[in-house]
């Protein structure tokens, strides 16, 4: 056990020494004014008043989703459902098709169809809830959903209401890693009614170095397949780690690793690519080659190198 | 006086083909040929595709198998048990090194069917030693390698034939007939394809490779890698550092109607999408759609079949539209569609084409007459070169523009770089 917690003292250090960039950053996904970095499936679907993002649709097909896609995240908002608000938030989604994704449920206590695989806080239709939240409407709640690989977690008021290994879940097999996130738009029979947001964070995992590197060595194929993506927009700091993991013997991690850094390298060797990170992958990949300790690895990263000669 | 004597023999060859005319006889209507008049062959590569070489030729009247050689003594013995028990008076030896039949001054003619990484310099070294080659598709590993290969065949005034043995069938001469008339007009789409895609072969741990098989020299031009049975042998295509998978392999198969029957020239542009298998250590794709510009030609491919009736239920196919009609077709079958009609062939289109004697055939009447053979290394180099351009995009996830008069991509040094790939040492690519 000491050894344990040494190896994780040492590793933390290590981590936070090396890796540590943006760590435990959130990022505003919603900036009060107006919809940057969101796109309205419908004009009318939402709107934004005084700092909160209102849906007050009536019927369905106004949802919102983000322009970016994200995989692993936190995402921190606060919500209020008036006397017959019915909305949600959709995860790992695709626009054209939010059914690919899945739905991290808002409801107002107003309908029977409202146990505890689709209340709110329930993974709609496919985990129910553990631990029920207070359902009183016209007041703000705080929610958070963490998506951290297979393991989604939802929290309302700092309380877990529902955890999930998406894995084990049979009706979300083949469910993406991957995809935009979404707000439905209200559907209530009943005019007048609305879902209100407000201090709409994320924390995107999948920029965070260390992350990341776990997940080269995740049994999930999809999953380190996300890591291959992350890592290449995390770019040129990627490389010395991602010729570890190469030189290493495993041979999962090994094979995600290579094909990063090949990917890596290739995005900065378009032609549009800016000429400051073709630099900077340059001589990162250089010294790189010096501290290798894997004669296969240097090999690789030396007929690399000329995709972006100078 | 090597190459005195590789003349001399190469006249020898060719004069027992001549009549008293001087007019060509077909070889193939001799019962008995003198053992000294046989073309003598050698295959190297020994896999399913080197046995099948070693059946096609040995069951040629005019040809002599004299030499078997693989970097796996288990393949090469049971290759030789399996001659002897066809052939059981063959006199054939067995190698593990190529160079040494390159050596041997009585041997006319390398069948090679190794991996793709070697096919170029293999042919290459056989051209420089005065043989001439039926060798294996695809034709390269790189652009680089063959057009270094017709150099060196010009230069040796050697014989090449690219294994692609669906080119001598009659359905694609009767295809070519149909598309040349001019009844479907003028045609302006091709869709090609071919279903399947590189399986990840899961991830096995590296291993030493068994005393029977010599992996470096199986390797050869290639990266070093550690061995693993996998990346070796049956599963070797699915791996870029030695191949480009399913699409690299079937390429040229279903491509050769589309440059027998309209040639197209002047390729513009090259957009590959696709991805890789997650599921193991294979990286070639596990699906790739292309979109080629060429010069009033718009060429597809895809690993799903498109969608034309009938489509669906062909693994490999090609599609012509053409202003008047459409055409679609595989290695056997052609489906013709014109005012509304659907039909199998157009009877008053003649037949104009001289038909193949055969794949091998053709190629040893080739070696004999000294005239190039119907899958000649200038043809399948230019059929050959939109795939590997293809899998460049495919691996830098971009769109290319090409000029094809200098076969370079234009304004892409990456595009460029991956044109060719150093030879790993000892081994070079000649000039």
């Amino acid at each position: 056990m000491k050894k344990f917690i040494l190896i994780s003292t040492v590793a933390f250090i290590y981590a936070v020494s090396c890796f540590s960039q943006n760590k435990g950053d959130f990022e505003p996904l919603f900036n009060g004014k107006n919809l940057t970095n969101w796109t309205l499936e419908k004009s009318g679907g939402f709107e934004v008043v005084d700092g909160e993002l209102i849906t007050r649709s009536f019927g369905s097909g106004n949802d919102i989703f983000t322009n970016r896609r994200y995989g692993n995240f936190i995402l921190h908002l606060e919500f209020m459902l008036s006397k017959v608000g019915n909305s949600g938030i959709f995860i790992r989604c695709n626009p054209s098709a939010p059914d690919a994704g899945f739905e991290v449920q808002l409801l107002a206590p107003w309908t029977p169809w409202r146990d505890d695989l689709h209340c709110t806080g329930s993974i709609y239709g496919h985990v129910a809830i553990t631990n029920r939240p207070d359902e009183t409407t016209g007041i703000w709640y705080k929610m958070e959903i963490k998506c951290d690989r297979n393991i989604v977690t939802v929290s309302i008021n700092d309380k877990v209401t529902t955890m999930a290994n998406t894995d084990t879940v049979k009706s979300m097999d083949g469910k993406p890693y991957y995809g935009v996130i979404g707000i439905q738009g209200n559907h209530a029979d009943e005019q007048g009614q609305f879902a209100k947001f407000r201090n709409i964070y994320i924390r995107d995992l999948d920029a965070e170095f260390d992350y990341v590197l776990n997940g080269f060595c995740d049994k999930n194929d999809q999953l380190r397949n996300l890591a291959v993506v992350a890592s290449v927009n995390l770019g040129a700091k990627m490389i010395p780690p991602l010729a570890d993991l190469m030189s290493g013997d495993n041979p999962m991690a090994k094979n995600g690793a290579k094909q990063a850094l090949f990917d890596i390298v290739a995005k900065s060797s378009d032609p549009i690519a800016p000429a400051k990170e073709k630099k900077e992958i340059r001589s990162v990949l250089n010294k790189t080659i010096k501290t290798s300790s894997s004669e296969i690895t240097v090999n690789y990263l030396k007929w690399l190198s000329g995709l972006i000669i100078d | 006086m090597r190459t005195g004597r590789r003349i001399d023999r190469r006249k020898f060859i060719s004069n027992t083909a001549l009549g008293i005319l001087g007019i060509p006889l077909m070889s193939h209507t001799f019962r008995n040929v003198a053992p000294s008049d046989k073309v003598r062959v050698a295959h190297i590569g020994l896999g399913g595709q080197g046995n099948a070489h070693l059946d096609w030729f040995n069951a040629l009247s005019d040809v002599e198998v004299v030499a078997l050689c693989d970097i796996d003594k288990v393949r090469l013995g049971m290759t030789q048990k399996r001659l002897l028990s066809i052939t059981q008076n063959a006199r054939v030896e067995t190698y593990t090194d190529f160079r040494k039949i390159l050596d041997r001054k009585d041997i006319d003619v390398i069948t090679c069917a190794t991996p793709d990484h070697w096919h170029a310099l293999i042919a290459i070294m056989a051209f420089q030693s005065g043989k001439d080659v039926y060798g294996e598709k695809p034709l390269s590993y790189t652009i680089e390698e063959g057009r270094a290969m017709l150099k060196n065949l010009n230069r040796n005034n050697s014989i090449f034939q690219l294994g692609t043995q669906i080119h001598a069938g009659d359905n694609y001469h009767r295809v070519t007939e149909i598309i040349q008339s001019d009844k479907l007009g003028k045609i302006h789409t091709v869709r090609l394809w071919r279903t399947g895609g590189s399986p990840g072969l899961g991830f096995p741990q590296n291993e030493t490779p068994p005393d029977t098989l010599d992996w470096n020299m199986w390797l050869g031009p290639a990266p070093y890698e550690e061995y693993t049975p996998v990346r070796c042998h049956s599963t070797y295509r699915y791996f870029l550092d030695y191949s480009g998978g399913v699409f690299a392999d079937f390429w040229c198969h279903i491509a050769d109607i589309m440059y027998m029957s309209i040639h197209p020239h002047g390729l513009t542009s090259i957009e590959s999408r696709g991805d890789r298998p997650h599921d193991g250590i294979a990286d070639a794709p596990l699906w790739i759609d292309v979109d080629f510009k060429f010069k009033d030609l718009d060429v597809y491919w895809t690993t799903e079949p498109p969608p034309i009736p009938g489509a669906d239920k062909m693994e490999i196919g090609a599609h012509f539209e053409g202003a008047d009609g459409s055409l679609t077709c595989d290695y056997n079958t052609c489906v013709i569609r014109i005012a509304g009609e659907v039909i199998n062939d157009i009877p008053e289109v003649p037949k104009t084409i001289v038909r193949s004697p055969g794949h091998q055939r053709n190629f040893i009447d080739s070696v004999k007459s000294r005239q190039q053979p119907e899958s000649n290394l200038l043809y399948a180099r230019e059929m050959t070169i939109p795939m590997h351009l293809a899998m460049i995009s495919y691996r830098l996830k971009r769109k290319l523009n090409w000029d094809s008069m200098k076969e370079q991509f234009i304004g892409d040094d990456a595009a460029n770089y991956l044109l060719s790939r150093a030879y790993r040492a000892p081994w070079t690519l000649p000039e």
